[in-house]
């Protein structure tokens, strides 16, 4: 049975809105340690995901049992009727043109096309550039997978995609008086043309170990920070863009409810997140089925929009945006980011050192967390150095800094003009793959923890 | 289902023999229902089934992995052969003999009561509004999962066990004029035994308990940790630092330290994947290896670390059953199990300090450096502790220290809580009481 014949069933049968989405994967893994393959996976699998909405109420079956998605169906809308019964605010799905495409996202060198031989040289010939005495050991992970959707709803709109990504991983570690590591991720949304900006890669990665093994314990208290693009791009994305998920907005749990059209940061910031430019978190439509847009979340220090599936958006009455993830057919879509980018200011990076007279440069992220209800943050730099006077002094490790971030936002005070970007992995029950970018940014005071 | 599922893995350890092989078959069946709760309501329900098998073969000395649905078993023997051609020759000992321990981790209360999810789910909601007419419980879930493993080896090994598991979180929420307010409660459990109202209860009370701020203390002063925020430090501070694969790597502090003290005394660090109902329970680890308690930390002294089949033969010495996989789609790697922290089991009112700052949950722990141990974090929510009592909230704290360093001067309580996170493909399953920490730094506003 077509997915088209299955959601007119469920119409007929009393649902307000029904949607499926089917997928296939199939994907490569390598990991080589000490210039070893320790790990190599590969496989294939299908299957699917139907939502249906029944009055207030919703029910989703993930399933990779494909001859049987009629019989999930009648599931799924047994189970919208029992939320149903505990469901008294009402629910909706905001109206989107519907789309009829197939789309694919281009490969301009096949991954699916390159022999496992080939991708395992790849990583070897990496390894071997990461060889130094001060490189303890060497972990690299790469890996390609290209997800074939089809999005069927229950207003029209049947899309099929076909979005590949391929991400390569490096982790050095090595030994002084403590042991330090630091890694570096290269990917994006396409084929295996992307693996050589790997290479491009390796000597950042290699001097930020080198400057770890050096590095000294950080000063702790408030203090001026500045954060490279990387750093910027993940502060844009976690402190800031998590409480501009609608979801989180329309059930009380962000900082930024109420606040469109508000001031909430200095000026000269401007954030985006933008699913239709070149990056590891782009997409053609989302997992509702709807274009990508560009979303402008804050237009020179006011906040503009929030990330928008359909249903938060028709609670909190504005347009979608194509803002619904999902990992992959066993779960629901959540409100997600895709590329969010802190846009280019017009200094130079050296005017921001100067307007420094005690801070931290923080460079490249390694984790951060966020309560988007409460709006406070906690961030680590993989890699940072002391400046005292306008001038950097001596490097740092193991550096974290919190803050409040509308406050922290307003604290922004400098922007430089080059921009770049890094990738990553988004976790918020689900993993979605994302770009963070930015420029370097000057943050007047945050509180940086330190032992000392 | 289960029929199917043990007769997949049979036919591909027979497609794997024919072919003159070693190896062997994980097969896994998951079934899990969640509800979600939004804005003081039930606002959904879903469901997944999932089955597939990973299949590990051993050809001309060299390890290769694929994995497949059931029916696409001739692909996925096809391709774990294809790998093989790309690995190192490892010697790979599959276990022989199933003399396992039988672990109780499948509760027919659970099993049958996954119709019931709805009703159990408005339990927390009103747990949660019990409390105060302001407080909202804004976001939470509650999943019910049951699953069944299978694995088969061509050492004629063919083991199986079903489990089950039933968890429930709650965010609670004050709003004010400016900010808001939040604090959460989550507990898991492999039996039906969780009291759902008290959960949502808890949470309510605890961020009734944040109205009042307290100023917060700075420098070298201790900290008591709740459980939940106890497991995050641990296992992401200790756990990499136990694993055979760095201790050979030298990228663990505890490298070379085997005997010597390394904990306060009284601290017993163990996992054990034997106890009856423990988070990480099992019969076996996913490579056929009997479970078996391994001392990590006995008496504050080093006694052992944790491997997998692999990392056995690498290190010259036998798994400890500590080989995972993170479900079918990935081969082994060592994880733990089921760790379980005891210590002098004071009593809990007794330990809190008498000017420091107790902690129910910290933000960044998976900041911390792995390697070295070193951390800082946030502390939220967290109160003000004076003359052993506990005050208002403290906001902005971080907490920062070198964990190794910390567990030297540790001091345990005797609240022990089952604490269970998944963070990606992995799990922390754990059995810990409140830890005073004495040798740490706050900073903050």
């Amino acid at each position: 049975m077509s997915l088209k014949s299955i959601i007119s069933h469920m119409k007929e049968k009393g649902a307000d809105y029904c949607d499926i989405r089917k997928e296939k994967w199939e994907q490569t893994g390598l990991t080589l340690k000490d210039g070893d393959i320790d790990k190599a996976t590969s496989g294939k699998e299908e299957g699917a995901m139907v939502r249906v909405l029944y009055e207030n109420g919703w029910g989703n079956i993930g399933t990779s049992n494909l001859d049987e998605l009629e019989e999930a169906a009648d599931r799924a809308l047994s189970m919208a009727k029992k939320s149903n019964e505990y469901k008294k605010e009402e629910t909706g799905m905001a109206d989107v043109d519907t789309h009829q495409e197939k789309v694919e996202i281009e490969m301009k060198e096949n991954f699916l096309d390159i022999s496992i031989e080939e991708k395992v040289s790849f990583l070897k010939e990496l390894e071997q550039q990461l060889s130094e005495d001060f490189v303890r050991s060497t972990e690299l992970i790469y890996g390609d997978r290209l997800v074939k959707k089809e999005i069927a709803t229950s207003d029209g709109t049947h899309v099929e995609m076909k979005i590949p990504r391929i991400v390569t991983y490096m982790i050095v570690t090595g030994k002084s008086d403590t042991i330090q590591r630091a890694s570096e991720g290269i990917g994006g949304t396409g084929g295996y043309e992307l693996t050589e900006k790997a290479h491009e890669k390796k000597d950042v990665v290699l001097e930020r170990l080198e400057t770890l093994l050096e590095a000294e314990t950080p000063p702790s208290g408030k203090m001026s920070l500045i954060m490279d693009p990387h750093l910027a791009g993940v502060f844009s994305h976690e402190a800031f863009g998590h409480a501009a998920e609608s979801d989180l907005v329309s059930t009380g749990n962000s900082c930024l409810e109420g606040k469109i059209g508000e001031k909430v940061a200095s000026d000269i910031v401007t954030i985006k997140d933008n699913p239709t430019m070149e990056g590891y978190g782009s997409f053609p439509f989302d997992d509702e089925g709807t274009k990508a847009r560009n979303r402008i979340l804050v237009k020179n220090g006011i906040l503009n929009d929030f990330i928008l599936d359909r249903e938060n958006a028709w609670k909190l009455d504005m347009i979608p945006n194509g803002g619904a993830r999902a990992e992959d057919f066993r779960v629901k879509p959540l409100v997600r980011m895709s590329n969010t980018i802190m846009e280019p200011g017009d200094m130079d990076f050296e005017e921001l050192v100067e307007e420094v007279d005690k801070g931290v440069f923080a460079k490249s992220s390694g984790g951060g967390q966020v309560n988007t209800g409460e709006g406070t943050f906690q961030f680590n730099a993989q890699e940072a150095y002391l400046v005292e006077d306008g001038e950097i002094v001596k490097p740092l490790r193991d550096v974290s800094f919190n803050g409040f971030t509308l406050k922290t936002l307003q604290n922004i005070t400098g922007i430089t003009k080059d921009m770049e970007t890094g990738i990553g992995h988004c976790g918020k029950g689900q993993t979605a793959a994302v770009t963070d970018g930015g420029a370097n940014v000057l943050i007047s005071e945050v509180t940086v923890g330190g032992r000392e | 289902m289960n029929e199917k599922l043990v007769d997949s893995v049979k036919e591909t350890l027979e497609l794997i023999e024919k072919k003159n092989l070693e190896g062997d078959v994980y097969g896994l069946k998951e079934k899990n229902i969640s509800y979600s709760i939004k804005k003081g309501e039930l606002a959904d329900s879903s469901e997944y089934e999932d089955m597939g098998l990973g299949i590990r073969i051993k050809k001309d000395g060299k390890i290769g992995f694929g994995y497949c649905t059931p029916g696409e078993e001739e692909k996925g023997v096809r391709i774990a052969e294809e790998l093989s051609k790309i690995s190192p020759k490892l010697e790979l000992r599959l276990p022989k003999e199933d003399d396992t321990p039988e672990p109780r981790t499948f509760d027919e209360d659970i099993f049958e009561s996954s119709s019931e999810g709805a009703e159990l789910t408005q339990k927390v909601i009103d747990g949660a509004k019990s409390v105060k007419d302001d407080i909202i419980p804004t976001r939470g879930s509650l999943g019910i999962s049951d699953s069944m493993k299978v694995l088969g080896n061509t050492n004629n090994v063919l083991l199986k066990e079903k489990s089950t598991s039933v968890s429930a979180g709650v965010l609670t929420t004050i709003h004010g004029d400016k900010t808001s307010i939040n604090a959460s409660e989550s507990r898991s459990s492999r039996k039906m035994d969780l009291d759902f109202i008290d959960i949502g209860k808890t949470a309510a009370e605890k961020v009734d308990s944040l109205r009042e701020k307290s100023e917060l203390p700075k420098g070298k002063i201790p900290v008591m940790m709740n459980p939940d925020a106890f497991a995050m430090l641990m296992w992401f501070g200790i756990v990499p630092a136990i694993n055979g694969e760095n201790i050979r790597k030298g990228k663990s502090v505890y490298e070379g330290r085997k005997g010597d003290k390394v904990a306060s005394e009284n601290f017993n660090m163990k996992d054990d994947p034997t106890k009856d109902w423990g988070i990480g329970s099992g019969r076996f680890d996913d490579e056929g290896v009997p479970s078996r308690e391994v001392q990590i930390i006995k008496d504050g002294f080093l006694n052992s670390f944790i491997y997998d089949l692999k990392e056995a033969e690498k290190s010259d010495t036998e798994s400890t059953a500590n080989g995972l996989r993170g479900g079918f789609k990935n081969p082994p790697d060592i994880s733990d199990r089921n760790i379980v922290l005891r210590g002098k089991n004071i009593d809990r009112e007794k330990l809190l300090p008498d000017k420091g700052i107790l902690v129910d949950g910290v933000m960044g722990a998976h900041t911390l450096n792995p390697a070295s141990g070193d951390f800082s974090v946030v502390a939220t929510p967290a109160w003000l502790v004076d003359d052993g009592e506990i005050k208002g909230k403290v906001e902005g704290a971080m907490v920062s220290g070198n964990l190794p360093e910390v567990l030297e001067t540790i001091e345990l309580a005797d609240d022990h809580k089952k604490v269970y996170e998944s963070i990606g493909s992995r799990e922390i399953k754990m059995d810990l009481p409140s830890a005073k920490l004495n040798d740490v730094t706050i900073s903050g506003k």
